[in-house]
C-alpha cells in the first residue's frame, strides 16, 4: 500500500493522504508537518543514533539521521523548513525489566534520540506518545496534520 | 557470510540443520500436550527487515510471540509465534480450561514462556550436539500484542549488520484430527556474523 511505511522506512508525502505505521513496539514514528502546505513525512525507526563509522544500510533505520534525511526530502517537496512541527509515538518497553540490559530500554532510547534531534533542529514537538508497554498503530493524517495513535485490544484512541 | 550471498547447498544445509532441531522440539511439545505434533516443511526466507512484520501475517495481527536469543559459539534468535487461538488452546492443553479466551496473566505467561524455553532448549541443544557447539537460550521474553511490536526487538539486533533478515521457519500443528489444533510458527533468525558455524558444520560451504 503506498501510504503504508514500515520498519526503516521513510515517507513524504501531501494532502489527503493518511500515512500508516502498524505495530510499533519499540520503534519510534515521527511524523514531521508544514501545515501551510499539507506537505508531511512519517518516518518508522528501529535505532536511536546512527553509528559514526560504518553505517549499514538505509538513513531511515536510524531516528536521528532518519529525522534529518525527512527535513531534507521534506524542503524538496516544496515544504516550508520554518514551517515545520512534529508529532512522535511509540517507543514501548515491550517486555518487562526483569533483567536490565541494553536492548530493554530501547524503546526510551529511541524516543530520547527523537527529542533531542528536533531540539536541534529547533523543530517544535507539538504532541508525543511514547513509553508503556503496549504496541501502537498510527495514523497520520495529512490534511490535518493530525496523528491518530491506538493500541490493539484498547478502544481509546490518542489523537495528537 | 552476507544472507544474499548463500547457494542452494548451504540453504539446504540450514534447513536440514532447522529441522533435526525441530524435530526435538516437537517431540518435547508433544509430550507436554499430551497429543501428536506435525511439522511443515522448513523453509528459508531472506527478506528486507521491513517486510518481516508483513511476512508474519500483517504488522497489525494479534499473536503472543515468545523470543529467546541463542548465546554460545553461534548468536541468533529464536521466535515461536502463536495466533491467539492456538496461545489459547495450547495453556488448556497445559494447565486445564482456561476460560473462554486467551487471557494473560502471570501463570499464564510464566506457562508460555516455559513452552519457549522448553522448545528452543530442545532445539539448541539438537543442534549443538550436531554441530559439536554450544549453544543456549536465552531467558525467553513473552509478548501478546501487534507482530510488528513483537518482533521489532529481534529485528533491532540484525539491524545493526545490515538490511535483511533471514528466517528458517517450520510451521507445526497439533493434532491434524481435531477441530481445533494449536499452530504455531517456529523461526531461526541467524546472526549473519556466525552464520559460518552452522554452514561449516555440515559438510561444510560448497562451491
Amino acid at each position: 500500500m503506498a501510504d503504508r511505511v514500515s520498519i526503516a522506512q521513510a515517507r513524504i508525502d501531501q494532502a489527503p493522504v493518511v500515512l500508516k505505521a502498524y505495530g510499533l513496539g519499540s520503534c519510534i514514528a515521527v511524523g514531521l508537518y508544514d501545515p501551510e502546505t499539507g506537505i508531511g513525512g512519517l518516518g518508522h525507526m528501529l535505532l536511536p543514533c546512527r553509528p559514526v563509522k560504518n553505517p549499514l544500510g538505509s538513513e531511515s533505520k536510524y531516528v536521528d539521521a532518519g529525522i534529518y534525511q525527512m527535513v531534507d526530502e521534506l524542503v524538496r517537496a516544496g515544504a516550508r523548513r520554518e514551517g515545520l512541527v512534529a508529532r512522535v509515538t511509540g517507543g514501548a518497553n515491550m517486555f518487562e525489566t526483569a533483567y536490565q540490559t541494553l536492548i530493554n530500554s530501547i524503546g526510551s532510547r529511541n524516543a530520547r534520540s527523537a527529542r533531542e534531534t528536533l531540539a536541534k533542529l529547533d523543530i517544535p514537538l507539538v504532541g508525543e506518545e511514547v513509553g508503556g508497554n503496549r504496541g501502537r498503530t498510527v495514523e497520520f493524517d495529512l490534511a490535518s496534520g493530525n496523528m491518530l495513535v491506538y493500541c490493539a485490544r484498547g478502544i481509546e484512541k490518542v489523537s495528537l | 557470510m552476507p544472507f544474499r550471498e548463500l547457494n542452494n547447498v548451504q540453504l539446504d544445509t540450514l534447513k536440514e540443520l532447522s529441522n533435526i532441531g525441530m524435530g526435538h522440539a516437537a517431540t518435547a511439545l508433544s509430550q507436554m500436550i499430551g497429543q501428536p505434533v506435525y511439522l511443515r516443511v522448513p523453509h528459508v526466507t531472506i527478506i528486507e527487515i521491513s517486510q518481516v512484520p508483513e511476512h508474519l501475517g500483517g504488522a497489525e495481527k494479534l499473536m503472543v510471540g515468545i523470543t529467546l536469543q541463542i548465546l554460545g559459539d553461534a548468536r541468533g534468535s529464536i521466535m515461536l509465534l502463536f495466533p491467539e487461538e492456538s496461545a489459547h488452546l495450547l495453556l488448556c492443553s497445559l494447565l486445564g480450561q482456561q476460560g473462554e479466551e486467551l487471557v494473560m496473566n502471570e501463570i499464564t505467561e510464566s506457562a508460555l514462556k516455559e513452552v519457549g524455553n522448553i522448545l528452543a532448549s530442545a532445539y539448541l541443544s539438537a543442534l549443538g550436539n550436531l554441530l559439536n557447539k554450544s549453544l543456549i537460550p536465552s531467558v525467553p521474553l513473552l509478548a501478546y500484542d501487534m507482530a510488528g511490536a513483537v518482533v521489532d526487538y529481534v529485528l533491532i539486533d540484525l539491524s545493526q549488520s545490515g538490511d535483511l533478515a533471514m528466517m528458517i521457519e517450520t510451521d507445526f500443528t497439533g493434532d491434524a484430527n481435531q477441530d481445533f489444533a494449536i499452530k504455531g510458527h517456529f523461526f531461526l533468525l541467524p546472526d549473519p556474523a556466525t552464520l559460518d558455524i552452522f554452514l561449516n558444520a555440515v559438510g561444510g560451504p560448497h562451491g
